[in-house]
Parts: C-alpha cells; sequence; structure tokens
C-alpha cells in the first residue's frame, strides 16, 4: 500500500534473469558437464592408483570395450528419451548374433550383415507395434521379448556356441584409420549421427516431445505413433551392430552371449542423466556413462581387484550419481 | 451477510504476518499479512504470479515460508506437510488438482481417510459421499465408481471440493474453484460456500473474476509482485475498478473490447461440423464458422462442449460426423491431418495438453509448425521472421526463448500457446478455455490477439464456461446441452441469463419437456416454451398435438414477434387465452420464474380458435408447480 513499486509488464516473470547469460554459464549447469568431471575425476584417481592406466595402449583398451555396450546404449538412448525402456536388448544381441554366425555359413558377409541387422530391426519392430499400437507396457513387452529371444536363440543354435566364422570378418575391428581402430570410428560416428538426430531433425524432437508430454506432442500434430515405434527398432537394429562387432572379435558366436546387457546399457544412459520417465537425456550423456562404467571397470583390473567387487563400485556410481543430481536440483529450486 | 459487522469481532481463526517466501532468486512473497475469521470468507486476489496462490499453499502446508508467523486457533502454527494441515482442519481445494486419477470418485473424495488407521467402510463413504455430492448438485453426473482419471477438468474439481467438504475442515481455502464451472455450478457452489461460513468455518476464495468476489466475500486481501497492497478491505467499501487497480497497479480500462466488424469482413463459411457423434459425451453436434468469425461454444460443464472439439481433433473416437473445410469433406483420423489441413487448436487443460515441459520455450512455439513441416529437419528456419514479430508481440525477449516454459507465468504460457498456432497460419483456430487460470491483464491481451487474428481472416471457435467472456468476445454462440447442439444465435440477442437458460441441463430440460408434451396432449395444443426479448422470440423446446394450429416457432431459432402465428397472444400476454385478428388461434402466453424469481421465458400454448378455451388457471397451477418442485428439490438436496 504504501511502496507501490512501478509495474512492469506484468506478464515477464521476475524469476527469470533479465540479462542474457552467458553461453559457457549454460555449459557448466548442464548435467552433461558434470558427468564429464566425473569421468575426468575417475580417470585421475585410476591413474594415480594405476600406472598402467593411463597409456595409449590402455585408453585404446577403454575405448575398445566401450564399442559394444555403446552402440547398444544409443538405442537404449532412444527408448528412454520416449519414456520407454527396452528389457529386450541383451537377447536381441544373443538371437541376431547366432542369426549372423548361421548366415554367415552359408553367404558372404556384406549379405550377412544387414541380414542380421534386419533381424534385429524386425524384433525391435514387434515390441515398437506391442507397444505403440496397443498401449502395452514397454516393461512387460520386451520382458516377454526377451525371454522369447534368449530361448530362440538355444534353439537355433542347438544349445552350443558357433565358432568357424570367415576370417574376414574381423577387418570391421581390427583395420585402422590414421591409427584408430575401425570399430572406434563406428562408435564415434554413431554418437555423432545419434546426437545430430536427437537435436537437429523432427524425428529426433519429436522423440524428446513423447516422452516429456505425449499427448501434447500428438494434438500438436506430430507422428507420435511412428515415433514412439521408431526407437524400439533402433535399439533392435543397433543391438545387431553391437553383437556383429563382438562377433568380429571373438569369432564365435554364443547363445547366452550378451546377458545382462540391458542392464549395462540402462546404467549407461541413466548415469548419463537421462531422466526414466522420459524427455530428458543425452547421447552425449550416455557416452559419459559408457565410459565411466567401462573405467572404473577396465581400473579395477588394473588395480587386482576381485572383478566381483564391480557390481557394487558400478552401482554405487549409479546410486551416488542420482542422488548428487536430486540435490542440486533440490538446491536449486529451494534457494 | 447482516452479520458481517458482529462477525468482524470475532477472534480470527487465522492470523498471519510478515510471512515471506523465496524459490531461488525469485520474491515471490514479501512480508504477507492475512486474517482469516470465523464465519467469514475472504477474497484473497492479485494477477497471476502475484502470489496468491504461494501464501494459500503455505496456510496448506504445501510448502514452508521462508519467514514469518503464522497464528492458527490461538497457537503458532508450524506445519511441515499437508497432512498436519488437515489434521488442524485446513484445507485447500486446489487449481491443478491434486487428485489421485487411478483412484475411484469415492476413494478421492475420502483419500485423507485412507491414511488413518483402522478400517474403512466403503457402505459408510458411500452414503457421505452422495451426500456431500448432493450438496453440490452432482450426483448425477458424478459417478462414485469412475476412475478420476476419466473425468474432465471441471469434474474433478467437483471431486476436489467434495474432498475439502468430507474432511470438515474449519479452514477452507478455495483456490480458484470457479475457474471451470458454469454460472449455475457457481451459484450451487456460492450456496454451499455462505452454508459453510454460517456454519462458522472460516473460509478463503481466491479468484480472478470480480463479479464472484462481489458476491461471495465479506472482505478482501490483495495482493501484487508478492506485496499485500490492500489488507483485510471490506468488500462493500471497494469497487471493481478500485480492485482492479489494486490488482494490476494501472488503469486496464474494459476487459471486452468489442470488436467492430464489418458484415463484409466476415467471409464465406470455413469450417462446417455436421452431426458430431463421439459417445458418451458427445451426441449430436452441428456447427459452422466463417471466415473472420469468432464463434462462441457455449454449455454447462459436461455438456460435451471439450469433448466434440477433441473428437473433430482426432483425440476421441467418433462415430459419426460431417466435416467440411471450405466446403469439401476432409477425413480427419489424427490430430496431424487436422494441422495440415490448416487447422489450429488450444487444449483445455494447458499442462497436460498443451506443454511439452521438457523443451524450451522456442521449441514449445515451434512444435506445431514442426508438425505440419515435412521434411527430415525441424523447419524452424522457416518462419524465423514470423517468430520474430509473434515474440515482440508478446514481450518476450529473444534471449528467454531457450528457457524453460514452466518458468512463466501462467498468462504467458498461454499466449506461447496460441502463438504456437498462429505461427502455423491456419484458416481456423479452435480454443477451449483460452483464458483458464489466466489474469485479467493477459485476459484482455488475449482477447486483442484474437480479435487482430479474426480480422486478419481467421475462423476462430471459442470454448467457454465464463458465459461473460463468450458474449464479450463472439459475434456468434452455439449453445450446446448434454451432447446436442440446441441453440445458434447472435450473440447480439443474448444475454448471460439467456445462455444459462439455454443451457440448463437436461434435467429440468427434460422436465419442461415433459410438462410441454403433457399440455399439448391435454389441451390439443402447440406448446412451446420461449424466450422473449423485446420484439423477438428464441424458441427452445416444442411439443405439438397433432390437431393443434402451429404457433409457427421452431426451438433453436430466433424470430420476430411479427412473424410469428400468434403476435396478438405475444404482445397482450394476458390472463387468459387472446384469440389472434383472424381468429384461428387463441393462446395463453405465460411467464416462468424459478426460485429466486428469475425470468425462465414464457410459455405458450396454442390451440384451434374455435375449441373451448381451458381454464387457465389449471395450466398456470401446473406451470408453477414445476417451479416450486425445482425449488424443494434444490432444497432437499441441501445438506
Amino acid at each position: 500500500m504504501a511502496d507501490t513499486p512501478n509495474t512492469p509488464n506484468s506478464d515477464i516473470p521476475d524469476h527469470v534473469s533479465t540479462a542474457p547469460a552467458h553461453p559457457l554459464h549454460a555449459v557448466f549447469r548442464t548435467l552433461e558437464f558434470r558427468m564429464l568431471c566425473l569421468a575426468l575425476l575417475l580417470a585421475g584417481i585410476l591413474s594415480i592408483l594405476s600406472p598402467h592406466f593411463l597409456t595409449e595402449r590402455n585408453i585404446f583398451n577403454i575405448l575398445d570395450q566401450s564399442v559394444v555396450i555403446g552402440i547398444v546404449a544409443v538405442g537404449m538412448t532412444f527408448v528412454i528419451l520416449t519414456g520407454g525402456i527396452d528389457l529386450s536388448v541383451g537377447a536381441v544381441f544373443g538371437l541376431t548374433g547366432i542369426i549372423l554366425a548361421q548366415a554367415l555359413q552359408i553367404m558372404p558377409i556384406p549379405l550377412a550383415i544387414p541380414l542380421a541387422v534386419l533381424a534385429g530391426a524386425g524384433i525391435g519392430l514387434f515390441s515398437g507395434v506391442l507397444i505403440a499400437v496397443f498401449g502395452l507396457a514397454p516393461f512387460v513387452v520386451t520382458l516377454g521379448v526377451m525371454a522369447i529371444g534368449r530361448s530362440l536363440s538355444f534353439i537355433a543354435s542347438g544349445q552350443r556356441s558357433i565358432s568357424g566364422l570367415p576370417l574376414d570378418l574381423d577387418a570391421i575391428v581390427y583395420s585402422t584409420f590414421l591409427g584408430i581402430p575401425a570399430n572406434v570410428l563406428f562408435l564415434i560416428g554413431l554418437y555423432l549421427c545419434a546426437w545430430g538426430y536427437l537435436s537437429y531433425t523432427k524425428g529426433g524432437r519429436t522423440i524428446y516431445a513423447i516422452g516429456s508430454n505425449a499427448e501434447a506432442a500428438r494434438a500438436a500434430g506430430l507422428s507420435t505413433m511412428f515415433y514412439s515405434i521408431l526407437p524400439y527398432v533402433v535399439s533392435g537394429a543397433l543391438a545387431a551392430v553391437a553383437v556383429t562387432f563382438s562377433l568380429a572379435q571373438i569369432m564365435s558366436a554364443d547363445p547366452m552371449a550378451g546377458n545382462q546387457l540391458e542392464l549395462d546399457a540402462i546404467a549407461a544412459v541413466v548415469i548419463g542423466g537421462a531422466s526414466l520417465y522420459g524427455g530428458r537425456g543425452s547421447v552425449i550423456g550416455t557416452l559419459l556413462g559408457v565410459l565411466i562404467m567401462v573405467m572404473i571397470r577396465n581400473g579395477l583390473n588394473l588395480i587386482e581387484v576381485s572383478p566381483y567387487w564391480q557390481g557394487t563400485a558400478i552401482g554405487s556410481i549409479i546410486i551416488i550419481a542420482l542422488l548428487a543430481e536430486r540435490l542440486i536440483n533440490w538446491r536449486s529450486t529451494r534457494n | 451477510m447482516l452479520q458481517t459487522s458482529q462477525k468482524a469481532e470475532a477472534e480470527p481463526l487465522l492470523t498471519a504476518t510478515g510471512v515471506s517466501k523465496n524459490f531461488g532468486k525469485t520474491r515471490a512473497l514479501v512480508d504477507a499479512s492475512l486474517t482469516l475469521r470465523p464465519g467469514e470468507t475472504v477474497g484473497l486476489l492479485g494477477a497471476n504470479g502475484a502470489g496468491k496462490s504461494t501464501l494459500s499453499r503455505i496456510i496448506s502446508g504445501h510448502i514452508q515460508p521462508s519467514g514469518g508467523d503464522i497464528f492458527f486457533d490461538g497457537a503458532t502454527l508450524s506445519l511441515n506437510s499437508t497432512r498436519d494441515a488437515l489434521r488442524c482442519g485446513i484445507a485447500l481445494v486446489a487449481q491443478e488438482t491434486s487428485l489421485a486419477p487411478d483412484l475411484s470418485v469415492l476413494e478421492n473424495i475420502f483419500l485423507p481417510n485412507l491414511a488413518t488407521k483402522g478400517r474403512l467402510s466403503y457402505r459408510a463413504m458411500r452414503i457421505d459421499a452422495n451426500r456431500l455430492l448432493a450438496g453440490l448438485g452432482h450426483e448425477h453426473i458424478l459417478p462414485l465408481d469412475a476412475e478420476v482419471r476419466t473425468l474432465s477438468a471441471a469434474q474433478r474439481q467437483l471431486v476436489e471440493i467434495a474432498k475439502a467438504l468430507a474432511l470438515d475442515a474449519r479452514l477452507i481455502i478455495f483456490d480458484e474453484p470457479t475457474a471451470s464451472l458454469s454460472a449455475t455450478e457457481v451459484d450451487r457452489l456460492f450456496d454451499i460456500m455462505e452454508n459453510l461460513q454460517n456454519n462458522g468455518r472460516a473460509l478463503a476464495f481466491v479468484s480472478h473474476r470480480l463479479e464472484e468476489v462481489f458476491a461471495i466475500t465479506n472482505r478482501v486481501t490483495i495482493l501484487r509482485e508478492g506485496k499485500v497492497v490492500a489488507e483485510d478491505v471490506a468488500t462493500s467499501s471497494l469497487t471493481q475498478g478500485d480492485i482492479i487497480q489494486y490488482m494490476v497497479g494501472r488503469d486496464i480500462g474494459a476487459i471486452y473490447k468489442k470488436r467492430t466488424v464489418k458484415p463484409e469482413a466476415i467471409g464465406e463459411t470455413v469450417f462446417e461440423v455436421k452431426n458430431l457423434k463421439a459417445l458418451p459425451w458427445v451426441r449430436d453436434i452441428s456447427f459452422s464458422v466463417r471466415r473472420g468469425e469468432i464463434l462462441g461454444l457455449g454449455g454447462l460443464v459436461g455438456a460435451g462442449r471439450s469433448e466434440a472439439v477433441e473428437a473433430i481433433w482426432g483425440l476421441r473416437p467418433r462415430q459419426n460426423s460431417d466435416i467440411q473445410i471450405n466446403g469439401k469433406p476432409i477425413r480427419l483420423h489424427k490430430p496431424a491431418d487436422a494441422v495440415r489441413a490448416g487447422m489450429g487448436f488450444v487444449a483445455e487443460d494447458r499442462r497436460a495438453q498443451n506443454i511439452v515441459p521438457d523443451l524450451s520455450v522456442r521449441e514449445n512455439l515451434l512444435l506445431a509448425q514442426m508438425g505440419q513441416h515435412r521434411g527430415f529437419g525441424r523447419g524452424y528456419g522457416k518462419r524465423a521472421n514470423k517468430v520474430a514479430e509473434l515474440i515482440s508481440d508478446l514481450g518476450l525477449p529473444a534471449h528467454r526463448l531457450d528457457t524453460s516454459l514452466l518458468n512463466y507465468s501462467g498468462g504467458m504460457q498461454q499466449k506461447i500457446i496460441i502463438a504456437r498456432w498462429l505461427l502455423t497460419q491456419p484458416k481456423i483456430l479452435i480454443l477451449d478455455e483460452p483464458t483458464k487460470g489466466v489474469d485479467i491483464g493477459t485476459r484482455s491481451s488475449i482477447y486483442r490477439l484474437l480479435q487482430q487474428a479474426a480480422d486478419a481472416g481467421l475462423a476462430v471457435i471459442v470454448i467457454s464456461s465464463d458465459f461473460e467472456e463468450l458474449l464479450g468476445i463472439a459475434e456468434r454462440i452455439v449453445v450446446m446441452s448434454d451432447g446436442i447442439t440446441i441453440a445458434d444465435l447472435p450473440a447480439s440477442r443474448l444475454t448471460e441469463e439467456k445462455l444459462t437458460l439455454l443451457a440448463a441441463p437436461r434435467t429440468s430440460a427434460a422436465r419442461n419437456q415433459a410438462l410441454l408434451a403433457e399440455l399439448a396432449e391435454t389441451y390439443h395444443a402447440d406448446a412451446v416454451w420461449t424466450l422473449l426479448d423485446g420484439d423477438e422470440l428464441i424458441c427452445l423446446t416444442q411439443a405439438a398435438h397433432d390437431n393443434a394450429p402451429s404457433a409457427g416457432l421452431t426451438p433453436g431459432e430466433a424470430i420476430m414477434v411479427d412473424q410469428t402465428l400468434i403476435p396478438k397472444a405475444i404482445r397482450e400476454h394476458g390472463p387468459g387465452f387472446v384469440t389472434e385478428t383472424d381468429g384461428l388461434r387463441q393462446t395463453l402466453f405465460t411467464q416462468l420464474t424459478d426460485k429466486r424469481g428469475h425470468d425462465l421465458g414464457w410459455i405458450s400454448l396454442t390451440i384451434a380458435g374455435t375449441a373451448q378455451a381451458p381454464d387457465p388457471k389449471n395450466i398456470r397451477a401446473k406451470i408453477s408447480n414445476l417451479t416450486s418442485t425445482d425449488k424443494d428439490d434444490l432444497n432437499g438436496r441441501h445438506p
């Protein structure tokens, strides 16, 4: 009453700062930036604990170990961004591995690989249609597909590993360009494509919009049906791509391959800051999540900690990362 | 209300002083104070973002204050949760509903009871719930076993109100409870609020609607930008202008600036819907809108307005429809079809149906544009100029485009959502409750935005429960009741009272229809229920006996008195039957009023001129009997 401050345009809320923020400031505040710090911190600690950690050879080792889980985690990111989950990637990985190994017995490599990828995509399409068209819960559908996939891979393989794959296959892993192995190059290329797609295309933004508010996205005329199915197709196809790189290294296909791979992929996406409710996350975060997980495994090996401790370490990182994020968010909303 | 002066001396039930609340750097409340006394209703007013919701949420334990003292019932009140508040007897009927969507209406009404120990008696709850809903007058449209998620926004609010009533709270804060209620429902709510007040409860009423503030509150506390600018002032000492002045700090002039439409500016019919059917809410809806015209779709909550446009938009299954754009039939299966056909749609629930919270302001603004865009990219470049133009119109600095939309006030969010559609340059724009929960200043700028768009040739369809708003903004109004379009009239021929009457729900309409049928049958007559406005008649419903002479009236149409076949009877409306000059017809034209003496229109009963006229007293008795049973009915339902 006594003080009547001059009213500015009342439409503009005062809790948004009026001055344009420094562009770098925005980068520092992102979750990806904090994850990068975490990854660097982890690398620092491990390089102190083990002299072998920060060697060129070990760095390539880490990147090499990141390829399979990294590829699968891209598909998982797509799915989780829509608010879904794909528990079947491990089983699809196993099954398409068997399909690829069988196909390689009777056809050339350039035909066998697309066939396996197509099979993976087909399985993803199946899940995606059940989820998007029939409205079934992603968790349940992919749980079912996981059981079916694993069972079929045992049947198709005759319950044993298939070896005797053509030796040329290893070219996709061991040929190098500028000293970088082909599989690592592929991984980098894949992440660049996925990042570009998710950030700058209609499809990518629709995937975010679906995870954030599917009803609003649909009402705004976006093709929510198509882009709800697509992530599962991508996820299935990428599981097959991942198994191709795996087979090229091991030179044998095991029906149990990729067991619990889905959990690693989900862990990487979650560490990378994606929300399991959808709408929030990025492939950059996922890549950092993958590197953090692989570094922990690699580092613990180097300092000769029993492999049974790996689960504890990774589990703790997930929980600490989520908790830290929550505390930061609380602080920023409270004061 | 007569006891106000005595009540003012009553010990306050709640006194809050020096209350402040910071959200980050934002000071949402600064040194606010509020006094609530038993048996009194205090209006808590302010524009959006003024801090009235923050204050009510502090008092109801939803959030904790950053500073200040609150005394409740003589003791310091310190609330850590809403449960603490409920235990003290403080309930909030919230603006954004806090219901559990998967539980039934019954379970939601008694949700706080679910947290108590011991067994629940569903039977007792059911009886209580029926009593509460009957008090609200909504027992028919709120099935107790329905899941709350299946209810419309307005019905959810009714559940919310019943929930607070079920708690028997001593202090109830109504945070914009009328935002989605129609005039009749607001009346009922006010009856209930008066009742609660007379039972010694302290009520706080948060609202934007000034008429309602004057109707229900004893005192007002007005906030602006987190500060109290008028504290505990008697409502009777203020005018609407005073309150607006306090709220916005400047004179905003008339909210509804009537558009001057030149008849030639209104073009050909661009959009037409015939016999739309989308059960269970939409049974038979037809309307059309022309280029440059603003059409209002009016009706009470539950009339199926939102459901009808959602069905058109492809969000609900349709059983039958014939939709035409520019005279050509078009098949709309999903929203994308409508978007590409040049339509836009601002849905009713801003948070659930319009905003994509994780996308930035820019992306939200361009969302429909992206939906319309064909191609692999986002298509953001195409409309860059239009975006720049729109955001400067909205008063939104360009560098804020990449922040979260959730940081903005409800009014700004709404303007951005409307701009989202204007950006696609549609031919037809449908807006469902475009000013719900929006402050007065923003409301008038939304109206301006729509009027400018209509002037530029857009066909606008506005749905609103606020009849004053409909009359203020629309040139023509289509009235719906119970899933059927019942009238299509120019706004200039309507008033709020007439609209309320036209939109009357089935129960009374069915009763009136039954009466007309009975009269028609008994007296071999043409019985019509009409509204009379000067030289004009609006015919609502009709029942005619086969042998009766026609009065020349057709339901849903307006007609000049002289064009009817019974002008003499209408003009004279004497106590008995009046024979027309040609001697072919004799008519009893008698008025219908409700329990409060409001004009409910006229009943006209036309029989052959040669027939023996029945005793008009009997007929009048039958007619007044109708409204008096209405009265008993309503009173009987009160708790």
